[in-house]
């Protein structure tokens, strides 16, 4: 659990690190646009190019990218054999029984499993792994603020997102610390069958569920005595400001979706 | 005879990462049957990971535990039986409670251990005894007492399992000065009538002068003093080198000694002090009024 929460967020100064929130939600949505632009070998080759590239920007491990891919695996698996047996078209590669398989049921498979693998990477390496899940809900806020000219409260959803992320650990931990200290008096949460487990939990739920409340109205508090009114009128700490870097890596993703129409287009050469 | 021993044990958090830290490093150490140690140390010198291994809360990576001379770890089926012969009162335990009674709570343990009736209830009242918990609390809610009350609940929860080796981290952080005084006698009392080891983690060094028989010192994971109060608060300058220092009352004395005042030997606690103190003034006084004469 431990590894979930707290695991995704590697701090550290590389460049990614330093870029502005804002620009890297803009940046991964461009990307994510583009990997469904692309459909050539060449293409991809340079948006894997381009995703190994910042993997190396950004300081962090390779390991830790491979380990973020291993949730998706069964994802690739199971779209890939949906995608080969279900997809018809005119060229009959192989046939058994009731199996069909056309060329165009593997070429939708290979897209599929480049462009999932691509996705994961680009997410992790922009965002997850390299933004503080705090300065990414201010990079949200600050996107989505234009919204509330139309009476969104874009603030408020901004800090419950901000509370919510900020008291996961707190929660993970107390959890972790009541579930301990009811193990100390001989609690067993790991036999009997379902009924008799989920009643082993009454112990840690309930003080859990306590606390937090407590927790919540403690917060209210402290956020009323420090006249927290919502949104309006606010100012920030951090106030974000693009900088040049960012102008640098907002050229580079404008190229990259240019480079990859262009590809598309000249060199049509497919993946397989 | 010691009832547990921690052998050269050591344990690294989150190996393999940014937030790698060794919080245990080679620490060796035995608690004794009826005598209460108590142990210090900085805030992140490991206190709370070492008493998570006294029963298995936490697994060294290196070394072992040796429970009545059994290592805790060589039957992992046994672990629930260990975790009943060590109890262990975490920090802030009032927030652990959970049942309809303050009664109920207490007996949570005995009854995952699967006593009967009878049993349970002569525990849960010579716990409460112990802990302090009021007859008129039992059949309160837990959630209708005060922070301290609950605090004694907690305690007694844990004392009604009758461990043999009794675990409490900070059981007095927080309680206003009668409080933090009945609850660490209680524990005191738990000590030496069921000749239990007990271990207590705090921060505060006058307490560790009044309860305890034996202290170590942990700093940066590591062992770094043991002995009786004598022993370890003789080491003056080295504790306040560790940011720890010694009560005031045994600083004061230090500065009265060195002037010449002959204070004595108890100079750890207030009593003690203040008892020698008025000894010296009495006598000062008689001398004076024998003068006039």
């Amino acid at each position: 659990m431990h590894d979930f929460v707290l695991g995704q967020y590697f701090p550290g100064s590389s460049v990614i690190h330093r870029l502005d929130p804002r620009a890297k939600l803009i940046l991964l949505i461009a990307f994510v646009a583009v990997t469904f632009v692309a459909h050539t070998a060449g293409a991809f080759i340079l948006l894997a190019a381009v995703a190994a590239l910042l993997m190396l920007l950004s300081g962090i491990p390779l390991k830790i990218y491979l380990r973020g891919m291993k949730p998706i695996l069964y994802i690739v698996i199971f779209t890939t054999i949906i995608n080969i047996l279900l997809t018809s078209g005119d060229d009959l590669l192989f046939e058994f029984g009731f199996i069909h398989i056309y060329k165009e049921g593997i070429i939708n498979a290979v897209l599929v499993i480049l462009r999932l693998s691509l996705l994961v990477l680009g997410s992790g390496i922009l965002l997850t792994y390299t933004t503080s899940p705090i300065s990414l809900t201010d990079g949200l806020e600050t996107l989505l603020s234009p919204l509330s000219k139309i009476h969104m409260p874009v603030h408020e959803f901004s800090m419950m997102m901000t509370i919510a992320l900020r008291f996961i650990p707190t929660l993970v931990e107390e959890t972790d610390k009541i579930m301990n200290a009811q193990k100390a008096r001989g609690a067993d949460f790991s036999s009997g069958g379902l009924i008799s487990r989920a009643k082993a939990l009454l112990p840690v739920v309930i003080p859990l569920f306590v606390s937090a409340f407590k927790r919540a109205e403690e917060l209210a508090t402290a956020m009323e005595c420090r006249c927290y009114r919502g949104g309006e009128g606010r100012g920030r700490l951090h106030v974000l400001r693009y900088s040049g870097m960012d102008v640098v890596f907002f050229t580079g993703g404008a190229l990259l979706i240019g480079a990859v129409i262009v590809i598309n287009i000249f060199l049509p050469v497919y993946p397989f | 005879m010691a009832k547990i021993r921690l052998e050269n044990v050591t344990y690294t958090y989150s190996v393999g990462t940014p937030f790698e830290k060794r919080a245990v490093d080679g620490v060796s150490l035995e608690f004794e049957e009826g005598l209460l140690t108590g142990i210090m140390g900085h805030t992140g010198s490991g206190k709370s990971t070492l008493i998570n291994m006294l029963n298995g809360l936490i697994k060294p990576d290196s070394g072992r535990v040796l429970l009545g001379g059994e290592d805790i770890w060589a039957d992992k089926k046994k672990m629930r039986s260990v975790r009943f012969r060590v109890g262990l009162v975490m920090q802030y335990p009032e927030y652990q409670l959970f049942d309809e009674t303050v009664r109920a709570d207490i007996a949570f343990g005995p009854r995952n251990m699967g006593l009967d009736g009878d049993e349970i209830a002569r525990r849960v009242s010579e716990a409460a005894k112990f802990a302090g918990v009021e007859e008129e609390w039992l059949d309160k809610s837990p959630f209708d007492l005060s922070g301290g009350q609950k605090r004694r609940v907690a305690v007694a929860g844990v004392m009604a399992m009758s461990p043999e080796v009794l675990v409490l981290d900070e059981p007095a952080a927080g309680l206003d000065p009668a409080g933090r005084e009945s609850i660490l006698s209680g524990i005191r009392e738990y000590c030496r009538a069921t000749g239990a080891a007990v271990i207590i983690v705090s921060h505060s060094m006058e307490d560790m002068a009044v309860f305890c028989d034996r202290v170590a010192v942990l700093a940066d994971g590591k062992l770094c003093m043991y002995g009786t109060r004598e022993e370890v608060f003789a080491r003056r300058s080295e504790l306040y080198m560790l940011g720890l220092g010694v009560p005031m009352i045994t600083d004061i004395a230090h500065e009265l000694l060195k002037l010449g005042v002959p204070i004595g030997e108890e100079i750890f606690t207030v009593g003690g002090v203040s008892d020698s103190l008025r000894r010296i003034i009495s006598e000062r006084r008689g001398n004076k009024g024998k003068g006039a004469d």
